[in-house]
């Protein structure tokens, strides 16, 4: 078994000099220095010869103090091993620049593009620089930067100016607040890019293509995001996402709050997954804390995120069956009412519906009610023979076998190099689960396996959904059999300040890989928290993925995929 | 005008038609007239009750979700909490739908949007802002990328807290808003 230090000692031979400073946190975890001018050869080694197959992430971090800047490339491997390599790279922050690893990895290329557009620092050799989240005007103004001086900003919508374009539409212009006006921080130079709009009419060829929009707001779209396809006749040649509509800052925000109010954020990234945004964010603290969780709080954490997956996954599902059956709203009602008894079950534990809050550092808010492992089961043995029901509505049906097999195929290749995770990648057949592949919490102990599916397509990501209900079900029932007694908090007080340190946790979201980076300067609030969400590597991966099928298909695959915009812009 | 004008009577009875009034107004301008003065005459009279009897028992509403408030909004359309039987539905373009709900946090780079929205549904229409997001920003109230204001950009009836609000409060809120067009108290005044 591949452990970091391993994957360590082979860079250091194989590059020597390259790694300047380096740290083993664990057998998993791998914190390495590497040195600007050999990161992509580094990275090209640790893919090809070392199974690092896996791109996971970019994170980039101000360090204003040390007046550099880093950039942290996250690495890891689709099962040949369990290793998750942080490897960083210092830039100077006057003219930050670094090396591009968007020609190496395909999926680097929105997380390059969110660096730049938030901390202005330049990739060298990307393809292409726009901006991806933030409208035009925030574009020069590096926002995430520790010294943007347009946070807290408490009259943006006063400051704005109705203007209405040539067109006819109404648009929005807001001048910069007087703060920046003073310090000087308006760019005075703006980048220079081609807008969305512009980049896509350059993609028309022929006479007899048009564009058509299907966004901000659509009924296929879970949230506001743009889908423009490039269409000839019923083919779509070409397709472009645009996205921030609902881009919020929290991770600005997070670092202008203490660090028990950043939890209210993570139930707000994605609000259908607050629970597994919880534990992600609290397990990372835990980690720089080196607190221990009491077993009992261990137990109920599962049961909770393992609810939550379940009532995720139906909702996702009914969104879809409204998506490709028009009138099909029946099944969806249906998937309504039964997630709402599992809403119901959780709500009496945490309270909330949406967004619980309840997973605290070191243990959880509360103890389960009375009553409550009755309660579970028979919800549980109602959801169990519900979704039964709808795994063999869904197979024998033939009209629906004819509307989505062989829809939006991803091969098991093509998925690991488009970086995407989850069930569209479960679907796929490759068995990569957090729950086993970075273990967290008492699910080594728990005996369940990893739903695969075999084509790939949007009916197998369907039923892979439905069958890990199933599969969670059978989780949570283990755990209410084997709950211990015990306390529901570690012992150990919870400091305000957490002491200086880092750390990368990984969950298995209902829609994927979700993981956090959490940086502490040993200060009451957090220095830098990134989020590297599910959502976003599977929008990335949509828009090739609707190169050449038909119109009507693209809402099939779109729906399939069970995207949360709000979790990708964050 | 009157009616000897366009159908030859006696100007006797034409002087006689002149003194009926109709809701105060002369009789004679009710029959030959624009569509303006119809609706002067609907906006004082009684019709006008009827109308919006039916205009509050048909608020379709504007799928729209935004924030955590959207996914609320879906439960509240669906089959759990039936909407419909307030002859409330979720429909999913502008130009079918009456009430616009807005259900999260409006940013700078969606505020455009959501305004073309509102621009695209047709009269008679209504606003409301549903959860922290819609009425103030919420918690993200000081990012530099978050509309505070919603009020001063949409004429919004009924605010509706709550980090998401529940389905319940929707319903409430619905009902609020169906009170206030059959009371002709809503913002647009219809």
């Amino acid at each position: 078994m591949t452990t970091a230090s391993d994957v360590l000692s082979a860079v250091q031979s194989a590059f020597p000099g390259a790694v300047l400073e380096s740290r083993v946190e664990s057998d998993r975890r791998l914190w390495a220095t590497i040195d600007s001018n050999s990161i992509v050869d580094v990275c090209k080694h640790l893919s090809e010869k070392l199974n690092f197959d896996h791109y996971s992430g970019a994170a980039g971090v101000d360090w204003i103090a040390r007046k550099e800047m880093e950039v942290v490339e996250i690495m890891a491997s689709h099962g040949a091993h369990q290793v998750v390599a942080m490897l960083k790279s210092k830039t100077p922050r006057e003219n930050p620049s670094v090396k591009s690893l968007a020609n190496l990895f395909w999926n680097a290329n929105w997380y390059e593009r969110e660096i730049w557009e938030m901390f202005g620092i330049n990739f060298e050799g990307h393809p292409g620089l726009y901006p991806l989240l933030l409208g035009d005007e925030l574009v020069g103004v590096w926002p995430w930067r520790k010294d943007f001086k347009g946070y807290p900003d408490l009259t943006t919508g006063q400051r704005a100016v109705e203007r209405p374009t040539s067109e006819g539409y109404t648009e929005y212009f807001i001048p910069p607040t007087p703060a920046e006006i003073e310090a000087g921080t308006v760019p005075k130079e703006k980048p220079k890019y081609p807008s969305f709009r512009e980049r896509e009419e350059k993609e028309i060829k022929s006479d007899s293509e048009m564009i058509m929009h299907m966004g901000p707001q659509h009924a296929m779209l879970p949230g506001p995001f743009l889908l423009d396809i490039l269409i000839e006749g019923e083919r779509v040649h070409k397709a472009f996402l645009d996205m921030g509509y609902i881009h919020k800052g929290i991770e600005k925000i997070m670092e202008n709050r203490t660090w028990l109010q950043g939890l209210t954020y993570t139930d707000r990234m994605c609000y259908v997954a607050s629970l597994s945004n919880n534990e992600c964010y609290c397990g990372a603290i835990e980690k720089i804390l080196g607190l221990e969780v009491p077993l009992r709080a261990q137990y109920i954490r599962v049961i909770l995120e393992e609810l939550s997956r379940i009532q995720s996954h139906l909702i996702g599902t009914g969104e879809f069956m409204t998506l490709i059956a028009g009138v099909g709203y029946a099944p969806w009602n249906f998937m309504i009412i039964d997630r709402e008894s599992i809403i119901s079950l959780i709500e009496s534990v945490t309270g909330a519906r949406l967004t619980h809050t309840f997973v605290r550092f070191g243990g959880v808010r509360n103890d389960l009610p009375e009553g409550f492992s009755d309660k579970c089961r028979s919800a549980l043995k109602y959801i169990e023979s519900r979704t039964k029901e709808y795994i063999e509505l869904f197979e024998q049906d033939p009209i629906y076998h004819m509307r989505m097999e062989n829809v939006g195929v991803l091969s098991p290749d093509r998925a690991k190099r488009v970086g995407i995770s989850g069930p569209p990648l479960r679907a796929t057949g490759v068995a990569y689960d957090m729950r086993k592949e970075d273990p967290i919490l008492v699910y080594p102990d728990l005996d369940f396996k990893v739903v695969t599916g075999t084509r790939g397509d949007s009916a197998d990501r369907i039923d892979v959904r439905l069958r890990e209900i199933l599969e969670s079900i059978h989780i949570i029932e283990q755990c209410l059999d084997r709950i211990p007694a015990g306390p529901i908090k570690t012992e150990t007080k919870v400091p305000k300040k957490i002491p200086a340190g880092e750390a990368y946790y990984r969950v298995e979201d209902p829609r994927g890989e979700m993981g956090m980076y959490v940086i502490s300067d040993g200060g009451d609030k957090p220095y830098r928290v990134k989020v590297r969400g599910p959502v976003y590597a599977t929008l990335q991966t949509l828009p090739p993925l609707l190169e050449g099928v038909y119109i009507a298909d693209a809402v099939a695959i779109a729906g399939s995929m069970d995207g949360c915009p709000s979790e990708a812009d964050r | 005008m009157g009616i000897s004008d366009v159908i030859p009577v006696p100007v006797a009875v034409d002087e006689e038609i002149s003194k009926w009034t109709i809701f105060g107004q002369p009789v004679a301008d009710v029959w030959f007239t624009t569509t303006e003065k119809i609706h002067q005459i609907i906006e004082m009279g009684p019709i006008k009750n009827i109308f919006n009897w039916g205009r509050k028992n048909s608020v379709y509403f504007l799928m729209q979700p935004m924030g955590c408030c959207g996914v609320e909004m879906f439960v509240f359309g669906a089959a759990p909490y039936d909407c419909t039987r307030f002859g409330c539905m979720p429909r999913n373009t502008p130009r079918q739908t009456d009430v616009m709900i807005i259900s999260g946090y409006i940013t700078r780079k969606y505020l455009p949007v959501i305004k073309n929205l509102w621009e695209q549904m047709v009269e008679p229409k209504w606003c409301v802002a549903i959860g922290e997001c819609a009425i103030s920003g919420g918690p993200f109230y000081d990012s530099y990328n978050i509309i505070q204001n919603t009020a001063d950009y949409f004429p919004i009836d009924v605010f509706v807290p709550g980090c998401p609000p529940r389905p319940e409060q929707f319903l409430e809120a619905l009902m609020n808003l169906q009170e206030k067009i059959k009371q002709r108290k809503d913002k647009r005044g219809y």
